[in-house]
């Protein structure tokens, strides 16, 4: 606990001269009194009134467009409130500023990291608030502290390495660590482990349960209600920017929650249908390549091959090289009992196999370009007659696929960028829908999407299943998997370790057979 | 999920804003003609418009191809020195009893070549496009001066030199210059898929190479395209002077980077047209032209062109972030 102490000490004393004093444990830290939100004519929170007691763990569950981020930006002084009160340790607060949201002991820990890659995790930490002797930096000391507060948190991480040296999931626990040594009492993680894996995010649990014994109040946005119920205290339901309810989490069950979150019942989420198996789609034989090693597996017609592993377990890896994006070493691809050589994307096009790869921020989209041209990307060719493109056919088919996937979006030409998570996810697919192929690969497809846009993407799984298509599923998150897949392959450090037919396994078996104990 | 809520907030469509853009720009260039017609007496005569025109038309054709190239968020800092040096390939080939059509298209395909080669740096050698261009940039000039030895090669070709005097339906054959590359470049740029090519690889290189997008061959077009046009702007600059000069054309790359940019091209890629580096390209050469016919010392035409590069940018970005 020193080191955590001995940094955060000089802060203290601001952020007592500004919160009004502590709070007891248990007693009201914030009140949310009739928080109001509107965008134009958009209300993106109806009046809530939710309040957060000092030292517990709120969760907060709702899905994409709920209000939730609204909330968060409200909370950590991004946006303005339309109207309603803000009460902080007793007092009405502006919260007009982030600096404000700091200066109080607000935090956030965002699901991206927003730090430097450059800097090392040192100079993260420190970032904005480095100490100096005499205008010089003192970063021997800076060093030395980082390291102290890392070591005292229980990472096995170098302060001195650099941040883009470090997994994604190292890097949000820099960012966690960062946040807990600026004195910070309220700290609000939105869906920190959307990214991490199991050991990564087990760490973030335990950092959590750690912060909240030292009498820090968390908010803890998730879409995963089993990492819910293992951490909360308390959780709210948010509803199309409506503050649902609030339960404690020994009276409730997942089951009433999702019912409040979206008014379906869990069964229908993983929507799954049996049906026949066809002829072989792919096959490939002993397929080596970077990050993945004798690979030997078939998917069928109307067949989803599910691929879990942690992640870096080569699946995505393995289905770059099926799809021609990586160079392959050895083995051999049979396409429809044809031996194939997929030379590069475009042969698998061709062929028929569709990627909807695993990030949609540096794979999958154009963000800073319309709609319409990023689900048209893969078929200009098609809608062009000679030189030029036929623009009715090329308006037509954003537009069919807009309507067909109910992709929230006053138009076409609105940029990627604007949408939600879920409806980006929706735009991916929209350009392999209306590409066509006969294998699709799906990638980590409901990382970062809501709950009802996840059971949309489900059924879908089941339309191009019934049209003959066969499905690779990646995911690192193992009920949709295992719920979903007829056949399981379970990869660990680049190799096939097991493979389980439909729900033969139980979910302890295939987490070891991943983790590899 | 961060931007979740500005989805409902329903952002105004781009397309139209791109347009307003247009007219507005479209709107400063008139602004400035009318202010200069208004305060001097030889603005409005014909021979000085013929001359903005020629004066603004060698611009606007660099900056139609420079901005193919920044759309794909590259840059193309060799656009003056292919200039000066395609004008000693002219030069030359005319000197040693070229034809003048086998010429031309002699140094076109040195331009070609020269793309390519920027494209392959880029795409094989993995070097950044600054650098790559940079490096032309100063090696095309040495080769130009070894080339001439130093000094010029002049043109006695009469019908070539009498070429960029010339006017046709009493518009300036340079200006019509314009009007032949800009045609093709709109097509190409906003109604083929190879221009939706542009802006997809600009956005996200990888995302547009696993939508089967052929990302280097797009590359290599757009350094092709650019160079294309700045060995065009070499054959044209040597028929206005009648010599072959490697030195010529200094910093013309940065009218032309100036034009896009003034034209609403973003340097981050993905954005950009081409009606506004044309505009881009004639608003600089008025400023020029205004400035020389108000006796205005020519250092004050240098601040007033950068001034108006962060006005213009400014606002228009202004209006991107007002657009999300």
């Amino acid at each position: 606990m020193t080191g955590l102490n001995d940094v955060s000490h000089r802060h203290d004393a601001e952020v007592e001269a500004l919160s009004g004093g502590p709070v007891a444990k248990g007693a009201p830290i914030l009140e949310l009194r009739g928080l109001h939100k509107r965008y134009g004519t958009v209300e993106a929170l109806r009046p809530a009134s939710i309040t957060f007691l000092s030292g517990e763990i709120h969760a907060i569950v709702g899905e994409n467009g709920a209000g939730k981020s609204t909330l968060i930006k409200l909370l950590t002084g991004v946006i303005r409130r339309t109207s309603g009160d803000i009460v902080w340790c007793g007092q009405p607060v502006p919260l007009s500023d982030p600096n404000e949201a700091i200066s109080r002991g607000i935090n956030a820990v965002h699901q991206e990291v927003v730090l430097c890659p450059h800097l090392t995790v040192a100079a993260n930490m420190f970032l904005g608030d480095e100490m100096n002797r005499r205008g010089l930096m003192r970063k021997r000391a800076m060093t030395d502290a980082a390291q102290a507060v890392l070591n005292d948190l229980g990472f096995n991480l170098p302060a001195g390495a650099l941040l883009s040296d470090l997994t994604i999931g190292q890097q949000q626990l820099v960012a966690t660590a960062r946040a807990a040594m600026r004195g910070t009492q309220f700290l609000i993680f939105d869906e920190p482990t959307a990214y991490l894996t199991r050991q990564e995010s087990a760490q973030l649990f335990r950092l959590i349960r750690r912060l909240q014994a030292q009498g820090v109040t968390i908010v803890y946005i998730s879409h995963r209600m089993e990492e819910v119920f293992e951490l909360a205290d308390r959780v709210s339901v948010l509803r199309d920017g409506t503050h649902v309810g609030t339960r404690l989490i020994g009276e409730t069950n997942d089951a009433e929650l999702i019912s409040m979150m979206i008014n379906r019942s869990i069964e229908q989420i993983y929507h799954k249908e049996t049906l026949p198996i066809g002829k072989p789609i792919v096959e490939t034989r002993g397929l080596s390549g970077p990050g993945f090693q004798d690979i030997s597996l078939t998917v069928r017609a109307g067949e989803i091959v599910g691929l879990y592993g942690l992640i870096g377990a080569g699946r995505s890896e393995f289905a770059l090289g099926l799809y021609g994006r990586e160079k392959v070493t050895a083995g051999e691809i049979l396409f429809e009992g044809k031996t194939v050589d997929i030379r590069n994307e475009r042969v698998a096009m061709d062929l028929g196999i569709a990627l909807a790869p695993e990030s949609r921020r540096d794979q999958g989209l154009c963000l800073n370009l319309p709609i319409g041209l990023n689900i048209n990307l893969p078929v200009f060719d098609r809608l062009s007659s000679g030189l030029t493109i036929n623009r009715k056919r090329e308006i037509a088919n954003a537009d069919k696929q807009i309507g067909d996937l109910k992709i929230k979006t006053p138009t076409r030409r609105v940029l990627a960028s604007a949408m939600s998570g879920g409806n980006q996810q929706k735009i991916v697919i929209g350009k392999w829908l209306s590409h066509g192929a006969k294998l699709f690969i799906f990638d980590e497809p409901t990382v970062g999407v809501d709950v009802g846009t996840k059971a949309e993407i489900y059924r879908l799984f089941s339309k191009l299943l019934e049209e003959g298509a066969g499905i690779i599923l990646i995911s690192s998150y193992l009920p949709e998997v295992y719920e979903l897949a007829d056949t399981l392959h379970v990869f660990r450090q680049g190799r096939l370790v097991a493979s389980h037919a439909y729900r033969t396994a139980s979910h302890e078996d295939v987490l070891t057979q991943a983790i590899g104990v | 999920m961060s931007v979740e809520t500005t989805t409902e907030a329903a952002p105004v469509p781009k397309k139209g804003m791109n347009i307003l853009f247009g007219l507005t720009l479209l709107g400063l260039l008139l602004f400035l003609w009318l202010l200069l017609g208004l305060s001097t007496n030889s603005f409005w005569t014909s021979n000085n418009i013929s001359n903005l025109l020629r004066q603004g038309a060698m611009t606007a054709i660099l900056a139609v191809g420079q901005t193919f190239v920044i759309i794909t968020a590259g840059i193309d800092l060799s656009v003056g020195a292919v200039v000066g040096f395609s004008s000693v390939t002219i030069a030359w080939l005319l000197a040693h009893g070229v034809p003048l059509w086998p010429a031309i298209g002699i140094t076109l395909l040195v331009g070609v070549f020269i793309g390519a080669f920027h494209a392959f740096g880029i795409v094989r050698m993995g070097l950044p496009a600054f650098i790559i261009t940079l490096a032309t940039l100063t090696s095309l000039r040495g080769i130009g001066l070894l080339i001439t030895n130093g000094s010029t090669i002049s043109i006695t070709d009469e019908s070539f030199a009498n070429f960029s005097r010339a006017d046709f339906l009493g518009v300036p054959s340079l200006f019509w210059m314009v009007i032949v590359v800009a045609i093709p470049a709109l097509v190409f740029l906003h109604l083929s898929r190879w221009g939706r090519y542009l802006f997809a690889v600009g956005s996200n290189r990888e995302a547009a190479r696993l939508s089967g997008v052929n990302v280097e061959r797009t590359i290599y077009l757009a350094y092709i395209l650019s160079s294309t046009c700045a060995a065009f702007v070499g054959i044209l600059l040597a028929s206005r002077i009648g010599i072959g000069n490697a030195t010529q054309a200094e910093g013309w790359e940065l009218q032309a980077i100036a034009s896009s940019v003034i034209g609403g091209t973003s340097l981050f890629g993905a954005v950009g047209s081409v009606h506004g580096p044309l505009l881009g390209a004639f608003i600089l050469a008025t400023i020029n032209n205004g400035a020389n016919l108000l006796n205005l010392n020519s250092f004050w035409q240098r601040i007033i062109t950068g001034a108006l590069i962060i006005i213009i940018v400014y606002f228009d970005q202004l209006r991107r972030r007002g657009s999300r």
